[in-house]
C-alpha cells in the first residue's frame, strides 16, 4: 500500500538527475545479474536479467533472441516454491527493439526477497513455448543521500518551516481580526511569541522526523542480504565448515527460507567449494564437502600448498535460492592431504604478480585450453565467453567427457576477491535452480532432484560457451574446468575488464 | 469567545459578498476545495485498493489523478486567492486577508497552499526514499507522512476558509446571514468528516480488524480523532458536530466496500498469494460512529464545565465507549458471520499469504490482563488530552473572520 503521485515523477525529472548509481556492496559475492542461456523449443534465449538492489525494486530484463525467429515474449515474474507459485500475475508484454528485431526488453517488479523466476512466453515461428529463468532477489544496499538532492530538500523544508511559521504568525496576528481592522501591539507581541514557540516546535518535529528516519534507515539496512555464516574447523585435513541458519528477527514477517540443512542436489553435491589461494590466486580447488548434519559440511581435503584460501561454497536452498558461502582457511605447512576424488579438480596457475595470463593455457598433461577473447572486455556487457580444449597435437580434444553433467565450469574471481561467480554454460544461474524453475514447482523436494546427473546424452564438444557479464571494471582470473578421459583440467586465464 | 459586532462601515466592505449569500450563500472558492479534498479522499481509498488488488500501477492511474487534482484545484485557488488579495484592487478581498512573507490572502489560502508545497516536496523525497531502502509497501514512511500532512493541510486551509466564511455569515446575522451560515456549516462538517476519514486512512495499519484486540489500536485512535472530534464540534457550533463527522467517514467506507468489488481488477504483481479478481476495498469502518454520538451527548451537557473537566471526562468515554463497542464487533468481523458482501471479510489483498494472520482470521498479538487496562487508561489519558487540545483550538477558530 503506498500513495504515489504524479508530482513524484514530474519533480524528478526537474531535480533528481543522476540520482542512480549505488555502492558495490552486492552480495552472491559481488556478481548479481543473472546470465542465462535457455531453450524454449525451437527458440534460443540469451537472457540477462538486472536486478534491483533494493527489495521492493524493478529488474532490467534483455533478451537476445536466436533459433527460430521469435514474434513476441511475455514476462511474468512469480517465487519458485510455495503457494505464490501457482497464481501468477498478468503477464507483460517484452518491448522489441526496432533496428535489432531479435533484441527485447523488459522491467519486472521484484516485489520481495526471495527466489523467483521470471516465467518467458515466447511466441512466434515455432509456436508458443515457455521456459523459466530463476532469479534471486534481495536487498543489497541503502543508498546515501547525495548532496544535490539533499540541498534541495532541504531548502524546501527550510521554506516550509518558515512559511509554517509566517503563518501561525498571521492566525494570530490578524485571522480573529474584523474585516479591515488593525492589529494592535498586543497581538503582534502575541504573534512574535506564537511564531517562536511554533519555531521550536517544528523543530522538535523535525528532529523527531529525524530519529524515525533513522530507526527506518536501520531497519533497512538490518534487512540487506548477508550470506549464511560459515566457520571453517580445520583438524589435520579434516575440513569442518560449520553453518548458521538464517534466523530473521520477526518470524511472522519474513519467513524462513536460508536453512543451513534445505539443501538441493546441485550436479550432484550440496556444495560446490572452491578454495583459492591468497593473494596469488596460484592455487584453486573445486572441492565437494558433504553434509554430515544439520549446518556440517565435512570434507577431507586432498593435498594443498601451505597458506591462505579463500573458501566459496556454493549451495542452493530448497526454494532454488543459490548461496556463495565466504570463509578463509589457512592451511599449514606439510598438511597431510588425501587423494583428490575423481569429481574433484585442481589448478596451478602462475601467481597474479607475475603478470598477465595470456588466452592459451598449456595444461600439465600437454593439452591446451583457448580463450577466443573478445577484444575489449567491458564491465556489465554481457558476453557468451568461449574456450575451446585442445590435444597436445592442437587439434581439438577428442575423448571429451562431461565433467559434473556439464561441458565445462568456470569460475570468475576478480583479483581483489571483491567478486566470485561459478557458472557454468546455461549461464550463471546455479543448475538446480534451473530445474525447479523449469519442473513442477510445488511439488519438488530435494529427493526429486537426484536426476541432474548425466546431462549430456548427446557427445560433449571441446568447445564452451559460458553466458556471463563482469559486474565491474578491473582484473579478474577466469578458471575452466573441462574433462577429458578421465582428467579434469583446471584452464585459468587473466583479464583486465574496462 | 463571542464573534465582534460588525461596525456599519465594515458591513458595507462585504456588501458584494452578502449580496452573493442570498443567492449562492457559499463563495465559489469553497465548493472548489471542498471538491478538492473530496477527490484526494477518493483517490487515496482508490490507490490503496489499487495497490492491494493490481499491485502495479503508473503514473496515470485514475486514483493518482484523483490525488493530484487535488492538488492542483488548491494551487489554482490559492494562487489566484493570493495573487488577487495582494496585488489585485479589491478593497474588501484585502480587508478580509492576513499577511505571510510579504503576501496578502484569507489564512485558509495560506494554509491550503502550504499544504501543497509539502505535497510537491514529498515527491522527489519520496522518490529517493524508494531508491534508497526499495519501495516502501507501507504508509506510514516519513515521506508519505510529509505527503499526508500536505494533503492535510489543503483539507485544513479549505476548512478555515470555509469557516471564515461561516464565522462572518455568524456575525452578519439575518435571514441571508443565516442561510449561508447553514450552507456552510453543512461542507465545513461534511470536510471534516473527510477528515476525519483521512486520520482513519492513517491509522488503517494499526486498526486493521485483525489487530482490534490489541491495545496498540485504541492508543492510536485515541491520538488521532478526540483532537478532530472537539475541534469540530467547537468551531462548527452544531450540536451532532461529531456524529455528523463520523457519519461521513462510516458512510465513505461502506460506500467503497460496496462500490469497488464491482469493478474487475487483476495483479500484476507477484507473489500472488490470494487470486485477487475484483477490486479489493477498504476493512469495514471502524464504529467510531457510537463514541463521537456520546462525545456530542456529552458536550451538550457540559457545556458549563471548565475545558479541563470536559477533556478528562470525553477521554474517559470516547474510550470506553469505543471498547465496549469495538471489541465485540471486532470478534463478529473475524467470524463466518461477517463474510459477506456488506462487511467486505471476505476480501483480501492479493499478497496475503494463506497462512497470514489476516487469511487465518485470527487475532494479532492480542492484549490482555494488566497490558490490557492500562493500555486503555493510557489511550483515555491521551485522548483527553487530544479533546483539550481540539476545544481550544475549536474554540479559537470559532472567531477566526480572515
Amino acid at each position: 500500500m503506498r500513495v504515489r503521485f504524479f508530482l513524484v515523477r514530474f519533480v524528478l525529472m526537474l531535480l533528481v538527475v543522476g540520482l542512480a548509481g549505488s555502492r558495490a556492496a552486492w552480495a552472491h559475492v559481488g556478481s548479481k545479474d543473472v546470465f542465462e542461456q535457455v531453450d524454449a523449443g525451437p527458440y534460443r534465449l540469451y537472457v540477462t536479467v538486472r536486478t534491483p538492489t533494493v527489495i521492493p525494486g524493478v529488474a532490467a530484463i534483455e533478451v537476445r533472441s536466436s533459433g527460430a525467429a521469435v514474434d513476441a515474449i511475455r514476462i511474468t515474474p512469480l517465487p519458485m516454491t510455495g503457494e505464490a507459485s501457482k497464481h501468477p500475475p498478468t503477464p507483460d508484454a517484452m518491448v522489441r527493439s526496432v533496428s535489432d528485431p531479435a533484441f527485447f526488453t523488459g522491467n519486472l517488479w521484484m516485489m520481495a526477497a526471495g527466489s523467483w523466476e521470471v516465467r518467458f512466453e515466447v511466441s512466434g515461428a515455432g509456436g508458443e513455448q515457455v521456459v523459466s529463468v530463476p532469479v534471486p532477489a534481495v536487498p543489497l544496499n541503502t543508498l546515501k543521500m547525495q548532496r544535490r538532492m539533499g540541498l534541495t530538500l532541504g531548502v524546501l523544508g527550510l521554506f516550509l518551516v518558515i512559511s509554517m511559521a509566517g503563518i501561525v504568525a498571521a492566525a494570530v496576528r490578524e485571522a480573529r481580526l474584523q474585516p479591515g481592522a488593525v492589529a494592535s501591539a498586543e497581538r503582534r507581541r502575541r504573534a512574535a511569541i506564537a511564531t517562536a514557540g511554533s519555531l521550536v516546535l517544528m523543530g522538535l518535529m523535525v528532529w523527531g522526523g529525524a530519529k524515525w528516519w533513522n530507526v527506518e534507515a536501520a531497519s533497512y539496512s538490518a534487512d540487506i542480504y548477508r550470506p549464511l555464516g560459515v566457520e571453517p574447523v580445520l583438524a589435520g585435513n579434516q575440513l569442518d565448515l560449520k553453518v548458521t541458519a538464517y534466523e530473521p528477527a520477526d518470524d511472522l514477517r519474513e519467513r524462513r527460507w536460508r536453512l543451513n540443512d534445505d539443501f538441493l542436489p546441485d550436479h550432484g553435491h550440496l556444495m560446490h567449494l572452491y578454495a583459492i589461494r591468497q593473494p596469488e590466486m596460484d592455487a584453486v580447488f573445486h572441492l565437494h564437502p558433504v553434509l554430515a548434519g544439520a549446518g556440517d559440511f565435512r570434507i577431507a581435503l586432498p593435498a594443498m600448498p601451505a597458506g591462505e584460501y579463500k573458501l566459496y561454497g556454493d549451495v542452493v536452498h530448497a526454494n532454488g535460492f543459490p548461496e556463495t558461502l565466504v570463509a578463509s582457511l589457512t592451511v599449514p605447512e606439510g598438511m597431510a592431504g588425501g587423494a583428490l576424488s575423481s569429481d574433484d579438480a585442481v589448478g596451478s596457475p602462475q601467481p597474479l604478480s607475475r603478470g598477465m595470463l595470456g588466452s592459451s593455457y598449456t595444461l600439465p598433461d600437454g593439452y591446451v585450453m583457448v580463450w577466443d577473447k573478445p577484444e575489449t572486455v567491458t564491465a556489465n556487457t554481457a558476453y557468451s565467453l568461449r574456450f575451446r580444449l585442445l590435444d597436445s597435437e592442437g587439434e581439438p580434444a577428442a575423448d571429451m567427457q562431461p565433467y559434473l553433467g556439464m561441458a565445462g565450469h568456470a569460475a570468475f574471481v576478480k583479483a581483489d576477491g571483491t567478486v566470485f561467480a561459478h557458472t557454468h554454460p546455461q549461464g550463471s544461474a546455479a543448475m538446480a535452480a534451473v530445474m525447479l524453475a523449469n519442473g513442477d514447482g510445488s511439488g519438488a523436494t530435494p529427493m526429486d532432484m537426484q536426476m541432474d546427473m548425466p546431462m549430456h546424452a548427446a557427445p560433449i564438444s571441446n568447445t564452451v560457451e559460458f553466458p556471463y557479464g563482469f559486474p565491474a571494471s578491473g582484473r579478474y582470473r577466469i578458471f575452466v574446468q573441462m574433462k577429458h578421459g578421465e582428467t579434469v583440467e583446471t584452464g585459468a586465464f587473466d583479464v583486465e575488464v574496462q | 469567545m463571542a464573534s465582534p459586532a460588525w461596525s456599519a462601515s465594515q458591513t458595507g466592505v462585504l456588501a458584494k459578498e452578502r449580496a452573493a449569500a442570498v443567492g449562492a450563500a457559499v463563495p465559489w472558492y469553497v465548493w472548489w476545495g471542498v471538491l478538492a479534498v473530496t477527490s484526494a479522499s477518493i483517490g487515496g481509498a482508490w490507490d490503496v485498493s489499487w495497490h492491494r488488488s493490481i499491485g502495479r500501477d503508473t503514473f496515470w492511474t485514475p486514483a493518482h489523478m484523483a490525488i493530484y487534482a487535488c492538488g492542483v484545484i488548491a494551487a489554482v485557488i490559492c494562487g489566484y486567492l493570493i495573487f488577487a488579495t495582494t496585488f489585485g484592487r479589491s478593497a474588501e478581498m484585502k480587508s478580509a486577508s492576513v499577511s505571510v512573507l510579504g503576501f496578502r490572502a484569507p489564512l485558509g489560502a495560506f494554509i491550503a497552499a502550504w499544504g501543497g508545497i509539502a505535497m510537491l516536496t514529498s515527491a522527489p523525497f519520496d522518490n529517493w526514499w524508494h531508491a534508497a531502502y526499495g519501495l516502501d509497501v507501507k504508509i506510514v514512511s516519513p515521506p508519505h507522512t510529509l505527503l499526508i500532512l500536505g494533503i492535510r493541510g489543503v483539507a485544513v486551509g479549505v476548512l478555515f476558509l470555509i469557516l471564515a466564511a461561516m464565522n462572518r455569515a455568524a456575525a452578519e446575522g439575518g435571514e441571508a446571514g443565516e442561510r449561508s451560515f447553514k450552507a456552510l456549516q453543512r461542507l465545513f462538517l461534511y470536510l471534516g468528516g473527510l477528515m476525519v476519514g483521512g486520520q482513519m486512512f492513517f491509522l488503517m495499519e494499526y486498526t486493521w480488524d485483525v489487530s482490534l484486540h490489541s491495545v496498540s489500536a485504541y492508543i492510536a485512535m485515541a491520538i488521532g480523532l478526540p483532537l478532530f472530534l472537539a475541534l469540530l464540534s467547537q468551531a462548527s457550533r452544531y450540536r451532532w458536530a461529531a456524529t455528523a463527522a463520523a457519519s461521513v467517514y462510516t458512510i465513505f467506507v461502506i460506500g467503497e466496500i460496496l462500490i469497488l468489488p464491482l469493478f474487475p481488477a487483476q495483479p500484476k504483481l507477484g507473489p500472488v498469494f490470494f487470486p485477487v479478481t475484483h477490486f479489493v476495498p477498504a476493512k469495514f469502518p471502524i464504529l467510531i460512529l457510537v463514541p463521537a454520538l456520546a462525545l456530542d451527548l456529552l458536550w451538550q451537557r457540559t457545556r458549563d464545565w471548565k475545558p479541563w473537566r470536559i477533556a478528562l471526562a470525553s477521554g474517559i468515554v470516547f474510550i470506553a465507549v469505543l471498547t465496549v463497542v469495538e471489541w465485540p464487533f471486532a470478534s463478529f468481523l473475524l467470524s463466518k458471520a461477517s463474510e459477506n458482501r456488506f462487511f467486505g471479510t471476505i476480501y483480501f489483498d492479493y499478497n496475503s499469504r494463506p497462512d497470514g494472520i489476516d487469511r487465518l482470521r485470527q487475532f494479532f498479538r492480542p492484549s490482555e490482563g494488566f497490558a490490557l487496562y492500562f493500555g486503555l487508561v493510557r489511550a483515555a489519558v491521551y485522548a483527553s488530552i487530544g479533546t483539550w487540545v481540539g476545544l481550544l483550538f475549536g474554540r479559537w477558530m470559532r472567531s477566526v473572520q480572515r
